[in-house]
C-alpha cells in the first residue's frame, strides 16, 4: 500500500520541465489552457460523485447528478474551444452534444422528482437509507 | 488555446466560485440552500462557457437548468417535509464507514484524473504539434484573424459571434434525427412525470386503480 501510494505521488510529481517549477506554474495560472478548465471539470465531476455517495436526502443526490452532468458540459465546451482554435471543422459538434445533455438532464430530473413526489405520498420519507422494500 | 488578461483573472474567479458552491451543495443541511448553491454553481459555470466562446450554450444553461430544472427542485423540496434534516434530528450523511470510503476513493480518482489530465494535455499538444509557446502564439494569432473578418456590433466595442448561427446549422444538418428523438424524450417525460405525481384519488377518478376501502397504507394528496 505504501509502495502504491509513493509510486503514485512520484508519477503525479515526476515532471521535470526545463524552466523552473515555480515559472509553470506561474504561467499556468496566468495563461490557463484548457487543461485547467479539464481539471475543474473533474473536480466538479468528484464533488458530484461525493454528493451521491454519501447523502442520505434523494433531492440532494439528484442535484449531486445534475452537478456531474454539468461536469460533463464543461469538458464538451472546453474540447470545442479546442477544436475551434486548431481550425477542425467539426468544432461546434461538442456544443451541439451539450445541448443534448441538457435536454436528457431536464427530462432526468422531471422524472426523478416526479418519482420523489410519488415515494414521499407512499413512504413519508426521502430518506433513501429507509427506503428498504426491496431488502431482505 | 489559453486565455490571458482580464479572460483568466475572470476564469479564476468563476472556476473557484463554480468549485466552492459545488461543496456548499453537497454540504448544505437546508435543501433550499443546497439548491440555492447548485444555482450558483450553475451560473459560474455558464460564465465559464462564456469565457470558452459558447454564448449560445451559456444562454441555454440559464434558461433550463436555472429557469427550469432548479425551479421545479424548490417546487419539490417545498411539497416534501425536509424538516427533521433541517432541524438536525436526521443524519445528513450516510454512515462514517460508507463516507471514509467514498472520501478515499473520490480522493484517489481525483489524483488519477488529475495525473491522466497532465500525461494526456501534453500528449495531445505534441500530437497537433502545439508544444512550443512559439506554436501557440501563432495559433492565438490565427484565432485573432479569423475574429477580426467577423462583422463588427452595433456598440463598435465588440463583434457579432457566429457560435449561435453555426450550432443551429449544425444541430438541423446533422443531428436532425437525434433532435427529433429528443423532442420525443421530452414528451415520455412530461406524460411519464404526469402519471408519476398524480394522487391515488385522481388515479381513481379516471378508473386507473381500484378504489380502496380503507385509507390503509396508501394516503390520498
Amino acid at each position: 500500500m505504501n509502495h502504491f501510494i509513493a509510486s503514485a505521488l512520484a508519477l503525479i510529481l515526476q515532471e521535470a520541465p526545463a524552466v523552473s517549477r515555480w515559472q509553470t506554474i506561474k504561467q499556468g495560472v496566468l495563461e490557463p489552457d484548457l487543461s485547467k478548465f479539464l481539471v475543474i471539470a473533474a473536480l466538479l465531476f468528484i464533488i458530484g460523485v461525493a454528493g451521491v455517495l454519501t447523502r442520505r436526502n434523494i433531492i440532494v443526490i439528484f442535484m449531486s447528478i445534475e452537478l456531474i452532468l454539468n461536469a460533463a458540459n464543461l469538458n464538451f465546451i472546453a474540447f470545442s474551444r479546442y477544436l475551434q482554435d486548431t481550425g477542425n471543422m467539426n468544432a461546434v459538434a461538442g456544443q451541439v452534444f451539450t445541448v443534448f445533455i441538457i435536454v436528457v438532464a431536464a427530462a432526468e430530473a422531471a422524472i426523478g422528482l416526479g418519482l420523489v413526489i410519488a415515494l414521499y405520498r407512499n413512504k413519508e420519507t426521502i430518506l433513501i437509507d429507509k427506503i428498504d422494500l426491496l431488502k431482505w | 488555446m489559453t486565455l490571458n488578461g482580464w479572460e483568466a483573472a475572470f476564469f479564476w474567479v468563476f472556476a473557484i466560485a463554480a468549485l466552492v458552491a459545488a461543496l456548499l451543495t453537497i454540504l448544505a443541511r437546508n435543501a433550499v440552500h443546497s439548491a440555492l448553491f447548485l444555482i450558483s454553481t450553475l451560473i459560474s459555470v455558464a460564465a465559464l462557457f462564456i469565457l470558452l466562446g459558447a454564448e449560445f450554450i451559456a444562454g441555454v444553461q440559464i434558461l433550463v437548468y436555472v429557469g427550469g430544472v432548479m425551479v421545479l427542485f424548490l417546487f419539490v423540496i417545498m411539497l416534501v417535509n425536509v424538516g427533521a434534516e433541517e432541524r438536525g434530528n436526521e443524519e445528513l450523511f450516510n454512515r462514517p464507514l460508507q463516507v471514509t470510503t467514498s472520501a478515499v476513493v473520490l480522493v484517489l480518482l481525483s489524483l488519477g484524473f488529475i495525473y491522466a489530465i497532465r500525461q494526456g494535455y501534453e500528449g495531445m499538444l505534441r500530437n497537433n504539434n502545439l508544444d512550443t509557446p512559439e506554436q501557440r502564439q501563432q495559433l492565438a494569432a490565427r484565432r485573432q484573424a479569423r475574429q477580426q473578418n467577423l462583422s463588427p456590433a452595433a456598440t463598435g466595442t465588440s463583434r457579432i459571434s457566429q457560435d449561435t448561427q453555426l450550432v443551429g446549422a449544425s444541430l438541423y444538418r446533422y443531428a436532425a434525427l437525434p433532435f427529433e428523438i429528443a423532442s420525443v424524450l421530452l414528451l415520455v417525460a412530461i406524460i411519464g412525470s404526469v402519471m408519476l405525481a398524480r394522487t391515488n384519488k385522481q388515479e381513481a377518478a379516471t378508473d386507473d386503480i381500484e378504489t380502496k376501502e380503507e385509507g390503509g397504507e396508501m394516503k390520498d394528496e
